[in-house]
């Protein structure tokens, strides 16, 4: 058996340095539509056009991406004519439409955070994505994160998935288990406004419906760093983007 | 040795066929080679029964149409080597009374079940309809969502609970009880699924699994929009298996539209359903690594996962290979640079794969775990028909890329895995089996890829049904479409092969040491929201 | 009033109580027959504690001279410690008892019990219970045991018009009668040269019995006595019986006459019979650890909590038993001290099992009554609509599981303590056997852990199993009197052991010859007296870690109870549950007040229970009693040999599984061994001779010539 020991060191240390140091190796996230001025209106109304859920709305010359909204289906990517650019990064936590600010937990949890994930109606690829903040490369327990079997010993309610009608009441049993202090993250798109699949018999349409939300990650899926830069920002390590702020800063 | 099956010879079939039963034979309807119409709905068991077992057919699945005039069920069965048949009954739209075929294909079980719960069809004798889709504590009994006149967009207030259901317990023993699991999954992150494991405190006698918790009724959502919106919803409801879904969507849609993808991108499709299968076989190897806890060997799985998540995204600018499939080939192209690294990516991942095979298979510890734990023996994957590398470690050699190719499975040589003991272990070994197939199909196609377009133009605005399918990594994935004037869907069917999986899961888990379960769990890889929709 | 005055006066007051009680009960209705019980049954109590407490206090032991009878010699009775130790006991559980047997035919019947026979045999019982631990001679001995034997019978077939199982009463009578038989042989053997059969006369004769003499005495003698004390092989009367009796006597059956064998044990053992036989000590020592594992493991298995505390009961029995075994060998092979400590041990066990038997029991009527069901797998919940029995059924099996600070922790401390002491014996095969029973004892203490905690959690905590509907009368589950009586009893034994050793040792100093308080509580608390019994050093030691605490307030010898050893090291091992239970109320009044403070708001909120989501948790997905216990069965399986008598799987439609049924059924071990097969070979005797029996009237002639034939023979050859 101890060839595992061995074998295990062969590798090395492959744990990103972030959050100390931006991580740019290639693959580690599919980058984020930004708002984009063109030559003419045309151009960004035909940009915005792209988008099949409407996350990108024209404006004048600018073409403004609500990234909440945002499926990641790269249409509005590839275009020759009218692309709207993509910066490749992975801080994307923002809080709900309406809040502009957020409470973050005490102290005591800067490095202490246990996490309760909820499948609630999820695709599986952003489930996917918060399982690989596990592997080494990620290792969030270096962080002091980790992820209860549990919510009578969880800080923070990590939901993804639209609400399905048929989770909808573990989910809320599960919130009302969890001792307070507690915040609640919407991850992913779906967890965010439904996704693509909205808001029907079946589905709620997103977390907001059934439980107050602190803090959305937006993307289908976020990458694994996304929701990393999430979790620090429930516990005030990291801050979350207000809402739209490319918005404002491309005016 | 594996075993290959016989190829079926259609002429003899068709004589079978219409001189036992009232039939009428006709030709194919895009996708299928041949629909056979029964005309007396007493006939459907024997029917089925005699092309399931006297002709060595697989059972595909059933579909359920509402017309405007009637109903149109279509049971699909898979010759092997030669194509899909449908069996079709017509019904007018006040009967809704089936005789149900599972006494005969136990396979069909939940299909009907599926079928009572979403459009309110009876099935007479089958053994448990109800409480399936629907869960009964939560749902009144003559909800039928599927139906034209239900409308889907609204949502419901509170849910109405039924505080005097109890779950249906089989055990009857003095001291029995049930332990629950889920539907929040009790070990850290997981898919929502709910298990009742009876036992009288030592050996667990009976799991019975509660799925349809990701249930956001797909396939109805899906009716009246366009293709574009579709296609988005059939490549993410099982994000895993993204591409191959939607590589079924578009074939479908293909056959409706009578068009042929170019020879470029039916090579690059292939390779990116091989870098999908790859990718999701290492995380199923990562996954039951971790269940048994052996943990180097599952953080070790996982950095290959991740090196190939992360050559995915590299390539196609997302992880899971969203946005690529279009129908009439791909939405854009790829350079060479970027085939020439996905070629080295992908040799880097199985040498490395290759030595953790190697390091797993001299740990004996580990290997107990895996030996003699959740056996289905062949004779249960036959009869319940089990699909994919679960299907192939219990005897069964079907391979939807061998046995009814498609698009350029047919150009290259490889092998399908099988096992036959159907334990864990022959399982692990199936997987580690196809993910070298995969890393060779990915090679070969590349280093053969033509010059040529990408896509063809596709005139959506066309009407007709077909049948499109492809071997996800799960096992065989069938989607139908019907397309309406304008190019809208009409019906969009999707059946998966973790539905057909979940359903046998129960014959690996009777009479188990209740801390082998977390690992029988692992070692079928299953899907809920794939299996949900 | 001289002590030897107060002796014979309080003894005669309770013959006259008990026969006023008889008397009463005949005349009275039978509501007021419940009160006479109460009243006189509290009264006779009393006196059975004062005359013992004053034979203790006094030393003085007179001889009550009955009747001279014609063949039968002088009837007499006399108190000596050892039966005054018992008598103390029967007083100290008979009180409650009473009052508990009143209460409860009150409530549960409402006057239409036939509450006079039982008020008559209850009285007539305690009298023969009085005779025999006082009895001097042999006749009145023995026919008080044969009277007790036959009102046991009638009390535990009382209710036989209930639909009890009839059965249970026989076999227990039956058993009774077999071991009646082989006590009188015994009593024959010893006393076959003897004048008469009063008991120094036995010992004077006993001492002349040759070595098989001794031997048959012995064997008969503990077979006899064994019946009663619930020893394998001949126990397997017990747990029907108990699980048969009514509820109003099952407390006095398993808290008074089980300890009437051990009486007659140790009376014929250390008083009759010469004590030289290191084999015969060994014999009860195993006898007693294999009843102890027997019992405990069938206890554990059980789900019906009667018959469970049967089995435990059988337990309980062994290993004083096996405190008993251990005390023999020890003073058959000369060494004083250990046999002190065991018979310490053994008495104290003997004590403590009275005390909260008895109290198990009353809490397992008052569970029958309020729901109507003995079926742990059914109940369930108890603790939230019962709080008052909860606490008190908790305290019972706290100290039967021998946790401090209740009195069972003590005894079995003691007794494996005792087992240690091995060590000093010479032989080897004598050493291993005291190691095996050591370990059997210890792994019964273990699963006697298992088995309470099963006990307690499945009919108290959780949630409502079975379909039962509460009492509606409201009476039952209340902890009246009699159950907070001995729940302070189990305390304050577990607490004040200190006090208890000295009055025990009135007993165990005259057999073993050593005492027991000296070598167990040695006068700690004044340095000076204690310098006969310890190394001055030492005790300046622990002096100065305090164990000198207390000593201006409370009398006697100090808080410790030390295990003393050689000269390199006086002290093998020391334990004070006095100063224990001080430490841990200290400790957690301390952390309450610390939580109570360093919490400033109150964030607790009440919630359901987690179960993973699901709408609500159902009993069915609770642990059930079968599943906590059957570990123990699958490991234990050699002894249990369940068959199984149906594991059928019912399937529709070829595929779908509705329903797994499964059966199981055990024999008991005992059973298997020696009931069915003895009994199987008496049927098989009785059928050879009903074959005698055929009706031909030739045949029947031969038979008188061919005796008479056998008779003339004999008298020619003698």
């Amino acid at each position: 058996m101890s060839f595992w020991f061995w074998y295990g060191l062969q590798h090395g240390i492959q744990t990103t340095r972030y959050p100390r140091v931006h991580e740019d190796a290639g693959g580690v996230s599919p980058g984020r539509p930004v708002t984009t001025r063109f030559a003419s209106s045309a151009e960004a109304e035909a940009a915005a056009s792209e988008c099949p859920v409407g996350a990108i709305v024209s404006r004048d010359h600018f073409a403004e991406v609500e990234l909440r909204r945002c499926i990641h289906c790269q249409r509005c990517r590839y275009p020759a004519a009218h692309a709207v650019d993509w910066k490749s990064d992975y801080e994307w936590t923002s809080t709900p439409a309406g809040k502009s600010s957020y409470e973050e937990l005490p102290g005591a949890y800067r490095r202490s955070l246990h996490v309760m994930v909820v499948d609630a109606g999820d695709c599986g690829a952003c489930l996917h994505e918060v399982k690989q903040l596990n592997n080494p490369y990620y290792n969030v327990h270096r962080l002091g994160i980790f992820f209860s079997p549990t919510p009578r010993a969880a800080d923070v309610l990590l939901v993804v998935g639209p609400v399905t009608e048929n989770m909808r009441l573990p989910l809320l049993k599960t919130y009302d288990a969890m001792p307070n202090p507690k915040r609640v993250l919407a991850v992913g798109a779906c967890a965010i406004d439904g996704g693509v699949f909205g808001r029907s018999l079946m589905s709620a349409g997103g977390v907001e419906a059934v439980l107050p939300v602190d803090l959305q990650v937006p993307g289908d899926p976020p990458p694994p760093l996304a929701v990393l830069h999430a979790l620090l920002a429930v516990t005030g390590r990291k801050t979350p983007r207000a809402i739209s702020d490319d918005a404002m800063r491309a005016r | 040795m594996p075993s290959v099956p016989e190829r079926v010879d259609l002429a003899n079939l068709y004589k079978h066929l219409q001189e036992r039963f009232p039939c009428t034979m006709s030709a194919a309807n895009s996708g299928a080679i041949a629909a056979v119409t029964l005309n007396d709905l007493a006939c459907l068991p024997l029917l089925c029964r005699f092309l399931f077992w006297e002709e060595g057919c697989s059972f595909g699945g059933l579909i359920v149409e509402e017309n405007a005039r009637r109903w149109e069920l279509r049971y699909l069965f898979l010759a092997p080597y030669t194509g899909w048949i449908e069996v079709l009954i017509r019904l007018p739209l006040e009967l809704t009374t089936v005789p149900s075929v599972s006494a005969e294909i136990h396979a069909a079980d939940w299909y009907e079940r599926e079928a009572e719960d979403l459009f309110g069809l009876q099935f007479e004798k089958h053994p448990r309809l109800g409480d399936f889709i629907l869960h009964d504590q939560l749902w009144e009994e003559d909800v039928a969502p599927f139906r034209k006149s239900f409308d889907i967009s609204q949502t419901r207030a509170n849910g109405q609970r039924n505080l005097n259901w109890r779950p249906l317990l089989v055990v009857q023993d003095p001291g029995a009880f049930a332990m629950p699991v889920g539907p929040v999954y009790a070990g850290g992150i997981g898919e929502s699924v709910h298990f009742m494991l009876e036992t009288v405190g030592e050996d667990v006698l009976r799991a019975v699994p509660r799925l349809f918790f990701n249930f956001r009724a797909v396939e109805r959502i899906a009716e009246g929009k366009n293709v574009a919106d579709t296609l988005l919803l059939a490549e993410r409801f099982a994000a895993t298996s993204s591409f191959a879904h939607s590589l079924a969507f578009c074939s479908a849609v293909e056959s409706i539209c009578g068009v042929a993808v170019p020879s470029r991108a039916a090579q690059l499709r292939l390779v990116l359903s091989e870098l999908e299968r790859l990718r999701h076989h290492v995380g199923t190897i990562a996954g039951i690594c971790d269940s048994t806890a052996l943990n180097v060997s599952a953080a070790q799985a996982a950095i290959i996962e991740e090196q190939l998540l992360r050559a995915s995204c590299r390539i196609s600018g997302h992880r899971y290979l969203f946005g690529l499939n279009i129908p009439g080939g791909l939405r854009r192209d790829f350079a060479d640079d970027q085939t020439g690294y996905l070629v080295s990516a992908t040799n880097e991942a199985l040498e490395q794969l290759h030595v953790l095979e190697e390091r797993l298979s001299f740990t004996s510890s580990f290997l107990d775990r895996l030996e003699e734990v959740g056996i289905v023996d062949r004779k249960s994957g036959r009869d319940l028909n089990l699909v994919g590398p679960v299907g192939r470690a219990s005897g069964r050699c079907h391979d939807l890329r061998r046995e009814c190719p498609y698009g350029a499975y047919d150009r290259y040589e490889f092998e399908v895995a099988q096992e036959q003991e159907g334990d864990g272990y022959a399982r692990l070994r199936v997987l580690f089996a196809e993910a070298y197939q995969s890393g060779n199909l990915i090679r070969q196609a590349i280093q053969s890829l033509q010059a040529g377009p990408i896509s063809v133009a596709c005139d959506l605005d066309r009407s007709g049904a077909a049948l499109g399918w492809a071997e996800a990594p799960i096992g065989a994935t069938i989607h139908w479409v019907r397309l309406a004037e304008g190019g809208k869907v009409e019906r969009y069917r999707a059946i998966t092969a973790s539905f057909n999986n979940w359903m046998a899961f129960h014959s690996a888990v009777e009479d188990f040491a209740f801390q082998d379960f977390p690992i029988i769990l692992a070692t079928f890889g299953l899907s809920a929201t794939e299996c949900d929709r | 009033m001289t002590a030897i005055t107060l002796i014979r006066v309080s003894l005669g007051l309770l013959f006259v109580s008990c026969g006023c009680g008889v008397v009463l009960c005949t005349v009275f209705q039978p509501k007021a027959c419940l009160r006479v019980i109460a009243v006189l049954g509290a009264l006779s109590s009393g006196l059975m504690m004062l005359a013992s407490s004053v034979v203790l206090i006094s030393g003085q032991t007179p001889v009550i001279q009955l009747w001279n009878l014609e063949g039968f010699g002088h009837l007499s009775l006399r108190l000596d410690n050892l039966s005054s130790i018992f008598l103390f006991i029967s007083g100290l559980v008979y009180l409650p008892a009473s009052l508990f047997v009143s209460r409860y035919l009150r409530d549960r019947f409402q006057g239409r019990y036939p509450a006079r026979r039982f008020g008559v045999l209850h009285f007539a019982l305690m009298g023969s219970v009085v005779v025999i631990l006082s009895a001097q001679d042999a006749y009145s001995f023995l026919i008080s045991w044969e009277c007790m034997s036959i009102l046991c019978y009638f009390l535990v077939n009382y209710e036989q018009n209930r639909g009890t199982d009839a059965r249970a009463g026989y076999v227990m009578l039956a058993m009774s009668e077999a071991g009646f038989l082989c006590v009188v042989l015994a009593f024959l053997i010893v006393g076959r040269t003897a004048s008469d059969f009063t008991f120094p006369t036995l010992a004077v004769t006993a001492r002349h019995l040759s070595g098989a003499g001794v031997w048959a005495a012995f064997l008969l003698g503990f077979l006899g006595f064994g019946v009663k004390a619930g020893l394998v092989p001949v126990n397997f009367w017990l747990p029907r019986c108990y699980t048969a009796a009514p509820t109003a006597f099952v407390p006095i059956l398993a808290g008074v006459t089980l300890n009437l064998g051990f009486y007659g044990i140790l009376r014929l053992n250390v008083d009759l019979l010469p004590g030289h036989l290191i084999g015969a000590g060994l014999l009860v020592l195993v006898t007693g650890s294999a009843t102890a594992l027997v019992g405990i493991l069938y206890a554990t298995a059980e789900n019906d909590v009667k018959t469970m505390l049967a089995h435990s009961s059988i337990e309980n029995a062994g290993i004083i038993v096996a405190g008993i075994g251990a005390s023999l060998v020890f003073r058959a092979a000369g060494f004083a001290v250990p046999a002190a400590i065991a018979l310490t041990a053994a008495l104290y066990h003997v004590v403590n099992h009275s005390v909260y038997k008895t109290l198990l029991f009353q809490g397992a009527g008052e569970i029958e009554a309020a729901t109507g069901t003995r079926q742990m797998d059914s109940l369930g919940g108890l603790a939230r609509l019962f709080p008052g029995l909860s606490v008190v059924f908790l305290v019972a099996c706290l100290s039967i599981s021998a946790l401090p600070p209740f009195n069972g922790f003590v005894s079995e401390w003691l007794m494996l303590q005792s087992l240690l002491r091995s060590a000093v014996l010479s032989s080897a095969v004598v050493k291993i056997v005291f190691a095996l029973c050591g370990a059997v004892l210890a792994l019964t203490a273990a699963l006697a852990v298992t088995c309470f905690v099963k006990a307690y959690a499945m009919s108290f905590l959780g949630l409502k199993r079975g379909v039962w509907k509460l009492d509606s009368s409201g009476l039952f589950g209340r902890s009246g009197f009699s159950s907070a009586y001995l729940a302070v009893a189990c305390l304050l034994l577990g607490v004040l052991p200190t006090f208890i050793i000295p009055v025990l040792n009135r007993a165990v100093g005259p057999i073993t010859g050593a005492s027991a308080t000296t070598s167990l509580v040695p006068a700690f608390f004044k340095a000076g007296e204690s310098k006969q019994e310890l190394p001055p050093a030492f005790v300046e030691d622990f002096h100065n870690l305090g164990a000198q605490t207390g000593a201006k307030i409370l009398p006697g010898r100090g808080l410790v109870i030390l295990v003393r050893g050689n000269q390199p090291n006086p002290v093998v091992f020391a334990s004070s549950p006095s100063y224990s239970i001080l430490a841990l109320a200290i400790l957690l009044m301390v952390t309450w007040l610390i939580v109570r403070r360093s919490t400033r708001e109150s964030n607790t909120s009440k919630n359901e229970p987690w179960a993973g989501g699901i709408p609500r948790l159902l009993p069915e997905m609770t642990y059930t009693a079968t599943g906590f216990s059957n570990p123990v069965r699958v490991v234990f399986q050699a002894i249990f040999r369940p068959n199984t008598i149906e594991d059928t799987r019912q399937t529709v439609s070829v595929h779908f599984r509705t329903a797994i049924h499964r059966r199981r059924d055990e024999t008991h071990l005992v059973d298997r061994l020696f009931f069915h097969p003895i009994g199987d070979a008496v049927v098989w005797f009785a059928k050879r001779l009903a074959e005698m029996h055929h009706g031909r009237l030739n045949a029947y002639v031969s038979y008188t010539v061919g005796f008479l034939l056998i008779i003339l023979l004999l008298y020619r050859l003698t």
